[in-house]
């Protein structure tokens, strides 16, 4: 136990440590702010697919309408970062309902495809709605207005900013797992049956843990859009929807930590790579097949059961 | 509108359902069987396409030899596929070799873009089909119609073999009980393989008939990919009779949009998806909880 607490401390100490110096550990300062993105969107993504257990195929469609909910609130409504985050938030709740509640229509695989059909309507109706989102021009021009008196202009400011976002996201999904409805959420996903026996309905339980998830999916997406300055239109396509799915099963699906570290990997690993070849495309598929076939588990178990054992 | 346009039109949404049926019975069948939603079905559906290009443009054999040297050739990749990777995670959740396949999609997308570049190719429709029939009440392609009679009769020959031969049995085993085709065991993974073979050719055989009507293109895989998924959504997964029927429903849907409402063409077959979720969520012909 001792041993454990003293784990716990070290851990802490060595993730404060990375984060304030990560700007200074990666190639440039944006890279490690989209690291830091795609942890948030990781973290609500394993509050589905690791504590729920559902496998969601179309979780960019929040993460795209998070991106130009934010985007274009920025661009007409407000100069008010939290209020434009929290529209990008909105929208991607007020799509998630009723997607969320088709789709829990279905469970196991078929949750997976209706979830990626639906996804790919977003993207169609996006891809069609030039006047309004620029069509696959993307949404171009989205400012980054300053924080009250703090100026988020320069890179590494913003950094830091995105930086106390994601660890208010990591405390706030680490309280819903802890929480009665996250130990909901795993007793429906170990045994469905036993939970509805004890008054537990599933779909309700599902819905929220689809629509929560989405919530962050948003967050991250609006931060997205304000990083780049644009929102492109792949920010709502198939390849940023399997990108999670690997990202979050990378890192270890039900751990919180492990898609968090998956999210920020992966993103560092894609950059590289798309910074060294034009065939990364090709490299990211065998990476998808060799992390199936042989870390399955995710690199944080793998690492527990070697060295904390 | 003139009734023949409409006729044409109607004949145009039928050929375009052929392709879906043929992309959607190879789904259905391999995950009524194997339990694997093959994401990479797309892909291969692409590399018939490719496949035939390749044969016809530079090896200049005919549109005969491609029709049946393509599926073959993307049956045996689909089965040296099946027995390296997808036969291995057959005992874990579902989603592990979803993501399998998904990464095998962008292998394969990404080595055809680097072998013939990002830019599609031309093909020609075969000499001997060019051309129009006279039907009576209107003029029709005669390679239009070719796909037509194609996909009848490969449909009528697939539900004969899965009638009438012991594979058949199994697929039948497998899409109307999914227990039962656990139960047969481990000990038939040759079976399992020939059956990801059927399904991989079936696709390679669409991307072939495709290739003269559409343009072979790196993307034209994962284009239809998801579309295909909606089709077996509506028509219930594993049900070849459904698969048959919402192929031609969804190539009706997708023809009629163009015609009347363009900007529905790309999402409103994800409405009637929904739609059907809504008051049938196990599709036309899908049992409840299979595979759930």
């Amino acid at each position: 136990m001792q041993l454990k607490a003293r784990h716990k401390i070290a851990g802490i100490i060595v993730g404060a440590v990375v984060l304030l110096a990560a700007p200074y550990l990666v190639p440039y300062q944006a890279l490690a702010t989209q690291m830091l993105i795609f942890a948030i969107f990781a973290i609500g993504f394993d509050i589905i697919f690791g504590y729920t257990g559902l496998l969601s195929f179309g979780h960019a469609a929040f993460f795209g309408l998070g991106a130009y909910g934010t985007g274009l609130s920025l661009i007409h409504l407000t100069s008010s970062v939290p209020l434009a985050l929290g529209m990008g938030i909105l929208l991607a709740v007020v799509v998630a309902i009723p997607m969320g509640f088709l789709s829990t229509q279905r469970h196991g695989i078929y949750f997976a495809m209706v979830t990626l059909a639906f996804a790919q309507l977003i993207y169609f109706i996006a891809f069609q709605w030039r006047s309004l989102t620029g069509g696959d021009d993307g949404l171009q021009g989205v400012p980054r207005p300053s924080l009250g008196p703090v100026d988020l202009s320069s890179d590494l400011v913003y950094y830091y900013f995105v930086m106390a976002v994601f660890i208010l996201a990591l405390v706030l999904g680490v309280r819903i797992i802890r929480s009665p409805f996250g130990r909901a959420l795993q007793a429906l996903r170990e045994n469905t049956d036993r939970a509805m026996s004890v008054g537990y309905d599933p779909r309700k339980y599902k819905l929220i843990s689809f629509v929560i998830s989405a919530g962050f999916a948003a967050l991250a997406g609006g931060l997205y859009a304000m990083l780049q300055n644009f929102v492109p239109l792949f920010s709502l396509g198939l390849d940023i929807s399997g990108e999670i799915v690997l990202m979050t099963l990378v890192g270890g699906m039900g751990t919180i930590y492990g898609p968090v570290i998956g999210a920020m990997s992966i993103v560092y690993v894609k950059d590289f790579l798309s910074s060294q070849t034009d065939i990364w495309p090709l490299i990211m598929g065998v990476l998808y097949v060799v992390s199936v076939m042989t870390f399955r588990r995710g690199v944080v178990k793998e690492l527990k059961e070697r060295f904390f054992k | 509108m003139e009734p023949v346009f409409l006729f044409s039109q109607f004949f145009n949404g039928l050929v375009l359902g052929c392709i879906y049926v043929l992309l959607s019975l190879g789904l259905t069948v391999v995950f009524g069987t194997l339990g694997v939603v093959n994401f990479a079905h797309g892909a291969l559906y692409m590399l018939g396409a490719y496949a035939a290009y390749t044969i016809a443009n530079h090896l200049q054999l005919n549109f005969l030899a491609c029709l049946i040297l393509c599926p073959l050739i993307v049956a045996a990749i689909g089965m040296v596929l099946e027995k390296l990777l997808i036969s291995k995670l057959y005992k874990l959740p579902h989603y592990y070799n979803l993501l399998l396949t998904f990464g095998i999609m962008f292998i394969i997308q990404d080595a055809i873009k680097i072998i013939f570049g990002p830019e599609g190719e031309p093909f020609n429709i075969p000499d001997l089909l060019q051309g129009a029939v006279n039907l009576g009440f209107m003029y029709y392609p005669k390679y239009r119609l070719f796909i037509l009679v194609v996909t009848a009769l490969l449909s009528g020959g697939l539900w004969l073999f899965i009638e009438k031969t012991r594979l058949g049995a199994i697929i039948r085993a497998g899409t109307d009980n999914a227990e039962m085709a656990d139960a047969l065991g481990t000990n038939i993974s040759w079976t399992f393989t020939l059956i990801f073979g059927l399904g991989a050719g079936l696709s390679g055989l669409a991307g072939v008939l495709a290739a003269p009507i559409q343009n072979v293109q790196p993307a034209m895989g994962m284009d239809i990919l998801v579309q295909t998924f909606v089709v077996v959504i509506i028509g219930g997964m594993g049900s070849i009779g459904g698969s048959i029927l919402a192929g031609l429903v969804i190539g009706q849907i997708l023809t009629f949009s163009i015609v009347f409402w363009p900007p529905g063409s790309t999402t409103l077959i994800y409405a009637f998806m929904a739609l059907v979720l809504v008051t049938r969520p196990r599709g036309f012909f899908g049992r409840v909880s299979f595979f759930e």
